[in-house]
């Protein structure tokens, strides 16, 4: 839940700084309205231009803007570490990640979690066709490095777990990929975010999070089985 | 008395078209008239996309609600989205410019008046063509504003919607560059005698920076709408990442500065309102010159902020240019709270929305930095975080500016006056509605609410936060009726408005309200310009004369 923890910290900043700023806003905007009525006998300033004010505000301006790009870039550079389309998740294990390949169609998600080895043969697939709440389960393995591959076969789409507070989207003719590393058992929704189509409203799929030893299990059980439309809520 | 040389031609009153006939409404090449039927349009168009935005807003307003069908939901979003952008923000800004900036640079008549002519009858054919979508079989457009391909090659949206919806955005379009450019000429080289770089309101200001990026952005959406069309007649094109991740790319080059197309006319409208009703010159004035120019150039390079999670854009690189927008925008913020800290306040209905401006539209840059920040934007983008943000933005910032521009311009444009009365109803009316409707949906995005969705489970626990946001949509919908209720009383009433009911600063209100067909004339001369806000310092001459 990298993606999660760093999202907070830089989300909870910026709306820090932000609330400050509004409030300092809000504060001149209440001391104008109360003291500088007409009916209050305020009377027009003749400054046109304060240039000095100015100045050292710009070079104030700068300086958060600076702070915000360098602070910002870090963030992003944490989550990512092996670069933009990849990564979050480090050390020697994250250079064997357990690897899902996700597949976005109108108007649901295909999970393929290919056994190790080159051939396909062992591979595990979930899948549904998101109506009436039948949604397919993309289960991991939590505390190991999982990489999802993303592509579409048909428009775009974008993979969302809010829970993790990330997402990513799915092309046709294009893989993405990004990792993540959840620490605690648990089941998380997950849905499309970018318009799709007529059931983009509903096209969700649940994120489940199982010891190792059960995902090997589960993978056991659904190897080289037909895509089943599980139903599930 | 500085008189612009052509401005002596206008004494000929017979020359001017008959003030009755519709036709010499619709073939008058008086920038006056043509900036009038832009913003009429634009008005009323106004007020269908508002429709349009109830009707989703009563579908959204409770969970599994089925009053339409997802299709003509999405048609709903689209035309709306497309509407209020292509057909009213846009327009409205370009013609308010239309109208004004030829009397505030002292000139008889807009450069290019032609052109500017056929841009509207442009404008106004692309704005039918996207309606018409509506009385087709298949529909109108239902693939947003933005339209990305793979989505709207005619593979997986066939029928008429979408290429209509191409034809008239293009067309808008079109008008509107035809339109920016004769403003921009206007700006550059139709000032009266006197009328320096360094003198032109805050107003005309705001028009050129809008304007130059409307003549360095606008072409790559034609650029686009033409690969979109290239690709509904052969779709394989989108069969190949390289031309949907390109499309993207075209339409955010415009998708991007168009934003600020939508934001400096209102923010220059803004500046001139708090200016004079707080009975001063407008604080600041070089540095907010120098921030818009500044805001322009940089504007043309951020568009990769509307990708980050495409996996396919350099996003450390987009994020620093967002970012870096916030120090022109705080030199814009220094310079209206400025005017505003050292002013004498009058509470006319104009002030009043440019007052509400400076918050609202504050709330919608402080949650741009946070979408343009990567690890932020990953998890909001797409969602209704963004709908709130973009509204903040458009709505509580733009269109606040738009109806501050409205009740100040008013009497100078019709010759009569608005209700007071009823304009602080509307704005009343509009302050509530505009928090209750889309401050909820930040949560909203947050709790995990895409956008474009016709509807939501009841089990995801967003219809408490939707029902607020649809109770505001009405408090919205009864400040609107509020506002028409305005202008058909002062049409019906027709309270005659004098010259310069406010005690203004440029010199459009040097003229008479109607200003003629030439603008000025021996006997409504050009005063003369001294400063950016000539009138202001005529009075302070004046004042000083008689002390
Ligand atoms: C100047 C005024 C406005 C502008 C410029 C504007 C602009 C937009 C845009 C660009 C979109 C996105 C469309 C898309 O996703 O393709 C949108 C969506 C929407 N707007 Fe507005 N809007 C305005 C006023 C309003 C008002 C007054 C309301 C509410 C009463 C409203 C409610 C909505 C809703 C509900 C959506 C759909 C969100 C979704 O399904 O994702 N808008 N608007
Ligand atoms: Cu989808
Ligand atoms: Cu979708």
């Amino acid at each position: 839940m990298e993606q999660r923890r760093i999202f907070e910290q830089v989300f909870t900043t910026e709306s820090a700084i932000a609330a400050f700023v509004f409030l300092v806003v809000l504060c001149a905007l209440a001391y104008s309205l109360i003291r500088r009525r007409a009916r209050a006998g305020a009377t027009p300033s003749p400054h046109a231009e304060r240039q000095r004010l100015e100045t050292v505000y710009v070079v104030v301006l700068v300086g958060i803007a600076a702070f915000l790009v360098v602070y910002t870039a870090s963030a992003n550079d944490r989550e990512h570490p092996g670069g933009e389309s990849h990564a979050a998740g480090r050390g020697v294990e994250a250079a064997h990640p357990v690897t899902v390949d996700v597949t976005a169609f109108q108007w649901c998600w295909k999970f393929s979690h290919p056994a190790p080895g080159p051939s396909r043969a062992g591979e595990a697939t979930t899948t549904a066709n998101c109506r009436d709440g039948r949604l397919p389960t993309l289960v991991v393995p939590t505390g190991r490095t999982v990489r999802l591959k993303i592509t579409s076969q048909d428009v775009i789409h974008s993979l969302w777990v809010p829970a993790l507070r990330y997402k990513m989207d799915a092309f046709p003719d294009h893989t993405n990929s990004f990792t993540l590393k959840i620490d605690k058992e648990g089941k998380w929704i997950g849905r499309c975010a970018e318009f799709c189509g007529n059931r983009h409203h509903s096209m969700d799929f649940w994120l489940k999070a199982v010891s190792p030893d059960e995902y090997e299990e589960w993978v056991q059980q659904h190897q080289g089985a037909a895509p089943t439309p599980e139903a599930s809520t | 008395m500085t008189l612009a040389p052509d401005a002596a031609r206008s004494t000929g009153a017979s020359r001017s078209v008959r003030p009755r006939s519709w036709l010499g409404w619709a073939i008058s090449t008086d920038h006056k008239r043509i900036g009038l039927l832009t913003m009429g349009t634009a008005v009323v168009l106004l007020f269908l996309m508002g429709i349009l935005a109830l009707l989703m807003r009563s579908q959204l307003a409770q969970p599994e609600q089925q009053v339409f069908s997802p299709d003509l939901y999405n048609q709903l979003f689209s035309i709306h989205g497309s509407g209020m952008i292509y057909m009213v923000m846009t327009p409205f800004a370009i013609g308010l410019g239309v109208y004004l900036v030829p009397l505030q640079v002292g000139a008889p008549a807009i450069a290019m008046p032609r052109t500017t002519l056929f841009g509207y009858w442009l404008y106004a054919l692309g704005a039918v063509l996207m309606l018409t979508g509506f009385a087709m079989p298949t529909g109108a457009h239902a693939d947003g504003w933005f339209s990305y391909p793979p989505m709207a090659s005619s593979v997986y949206t066939p029928g008429n919607g979408t290429p209509l919806w191409i034809v008239g955005v293009f067309a808008a379009t079109v008008g509107s560059l035809g339109m920016g450019w004769a403003v921009l000429w206007t700006a550059l080289r139709k000032r009266a005698r006197g009328m320096t770089m360094l003198r032109l309101p805050i107003f005309t200001w705001s028009m050129i920076a809008s304007t130059l990026m409307v003549i360095g952005a606008f072409p790559s959406l034609l650029a686009a709408l033409t690969l979109l069309a290239i690709g509904r007649v052969e779709p394989s094109v989108f069969d190949s990442n390289v031309w949907n991740i390109g499309y993207q790319h075209l339409f955010w080059f415009y998708g991007h500065p168009v934003v600020y197309v939508m934001f400096f006319p209102y923010l220059g409208a803004v500046g001139e309102v708090l200016a004079v009703f707080s009975r001063r010159r407008f604080f600041g004035y070089k540095g907010t010159v120098i921030s818009l120019l500044v805001f322009a150039a940089l504007s043309m390079s951020v568009w990769g902020h509307h990708m980050f999670a495409t996996g396919q854009a350099t996003n450390d690189y987009y994020s620093l240019t967002s970012i870096a927008l916030l120090v022109p925008a705080g030199i814009e913020y220094f310079a209206l709270v400025g005017t505003v800290l050292g002013g004498q306040l009058v509470f006319t209905t104009p002030m009043l929305f440019a007052l509400a401006f400076i918050p609202q539209f504050l709330i919608g840059g402080l949650s741009g930095i946070m979408v343009g920040t990567p690890v932020i934007d990953y998890h909001v983008t797409d969602s209704y975080f963004v709908v709130a943000h973009l509204h903040y933005v458009l709505f509580a910032g733009s269109a606040f500016g738009l109806f501050a521009a409205v009740y100040f311009w008013w009497p100078k444009v019709t010759g009569f006056l608005l209700d007071e009365r009823l304009g602080r109803v509307h704005f009343v009316l509009l302050v509530i509605g505009t928090n209750l409707t889309f401050l909820p949906m930040f949560w909203l995005g947050q709790f995990g609410m895409p956008r474009r969705v016709a509807t939501y489970p009841e089990w995801a626990g967003f219809g408490a936060l939707n029902l607020v946001s649809s109770i505001g949509a009405a408090f919205l919908a009864a400040g609107m009726i509020a506002f028409a209720m305005n202008i058909q009383v002062s049409f019906r009433r027709r309270p005659k408005a004098p010259a310069d009911p406010w005690q203004g600063h440029s010199l459009e209100w040097a003229t008479a309200s109607p200003p003629p067909r030439y603008n000025f004339t021996p006997h409504l001369p050009l005063p003369p310009i001294t400063s950016n806000a000539p009138l202001l310092d005529a009075r302070t001459r004046q004042g000083q004369g008689r002390a």
